[in-house]
């Protein structure tokens, strides 16, 4: 395969335009008998479905005698050829319609389902840590007598009066606000 | 005094306090309304399809997304030069109290006009009442007038601590050797 040398000459448009055609030679023996039909996604010749990219660089087949006839026919009528021919010259320049590139593929169920599984392993976890890791939590929160002692002194001292704890206390008739 | 699993500040015991939790609703308001956008621009980038991949650069969208996120640093800075002046101002305080910072507790000193210290020691575990709160009580509480300047100077004897109160929204470095004013 030949490969770019280094030109020892001033780089002119018409040595750049070289490369190019060297470099796009190489290519064609990659691609086979398919033609070439325009500039693609970047010059490369290269076939690829995209929806934003309508018409790729080479067709998708290669060109067989029977295409070739069918290319001939369809240079005449069009109402001559059948739907059978008309989607034959469709496959011959591309695989995928856009409606088959759209088509919704089902890759959100498998995504959606590793995410719960992940999330799920992380609540096994937590379950495992309270009861194997974790030491019992003091008796100022698991005794209701300390609970409701605190609670009396925190209404007593004002804390939070403004929008927080001793603002839904009712002072004059000591009990919660309704 | 903090509650039990709070997220928010406590509510505000003095008016720079209270300024402060209003700049930070403010600044909070602001960045729920950048997060908004950008995150619509996330999720537009996932969901729509008529996106153009092709754009390589736009001066007017440059131009436009560097001045408007200027104006709203002007937004959050404003307020936030002024309270940070608000809280230097100069007060004539009433009484000050010296506090002292030592491994393991806090010694204050009343010096105005009668000569008082104490030592103020956390209230263990084991040793509190039904309405002690635990690792927050101490036996001799910090009395600080109402309704008035008070100047605190923090010093520390051995090793670096620091004194807040947060519902009052001070808080200083207590440095051997140094008196913090606060």
């Amino acid at each position: 395969m030949a490969l770019l040398r280094v030109i020892p000459r001033k780089a002119t448009p018409s040595v750049f335009m070289q490369q190019v055609a060297r470099l796009h030679n190489i290519e064609r023996d990659k691609i086979g008998n398919r033609e070439v039909v325009g500039w693609g996604i970047n010059g490369m010749y290269s076939y690829v479905d995209h929806i934003a990219f309508p018409m790729p660089a080479i067709r998708f087949k290669e060109n067989s005698p029977e295409i070739m006839a069918l290319k001939e026919r369809e240079k005449g009528d069009w109402k001559k050829l059948s739907v059978e021919d008309k989607k034959a010259l469709y496959r011959a320049s591309f695989c995928q319609t856009y409606s088959e590139m759209r088509a919704p593929d089902g890759r959100w169920k498998s995504i959606t389902g590793w995410v719960l599984f992940g999330i799920s392993c992380s609540f096994w976890i937590y379950i495992w840590e309270k009861l194997f890791v974790y030491p019992p939590m003091p008796d100022t929160i698991t005794n209701i007598e300390k609970r409701q002692a605190q609670l009396k002194r925190m209404i007593d001292i004002r804390v939070d009066p403004i929008d927080g704890l001793s603002s839904k206390w009712d002072y004059e008739n000591n009990r919660w606000k309704k | 005094m903090s509650t039990l699993a709070a997220l928010n500040f406590q509510n505000a015991a003095s008016p720079l306090m209270e300024q402060l939790i209003f700049f930070h609703d403010h600044s909070m308001t602001i960045l729920i309304l950048i997060i908004t956008i950008v995150g619509y621009n996330l999720i537009s980038t996932y969901t729509n399809t008529n996106i153009d991949q092709h754009m390589l650069e736009s001066q007017p969208l440059e131009l436009f997304w560097t001045i408007v996120p200027s104006f709203i640093l002007v937004f959050i800075g404003l307020p936030s030069i002024r309270l940070l002046y608000l809280l230097d101002e100069v007060y004539q305080p009433s009484i000050t109290i010296k506090t002292i910072g030592h491994q393991w507790y806090w010694s204050y000193e009343y010096s105005d006009f009668l000569n008082l210290e104490f030592d103020s020691y956390m209230i263990p575990s084991n040793e509190s009442e039904n309405l002690n709160f635990r690792l927050l009580d101490v036996d001799n509480r910090t009395v600080i007038p109402f309704n008035t300047q008070v100047r605190t100077l923090i010093s520390a004897a051995d090793v670096l601590h620091s004194w807040t109160v947060p519902a009052l929204g001070v808080k200083a470095d207590a440095v051997p050797g140094r008196l913090n004013q606060v």
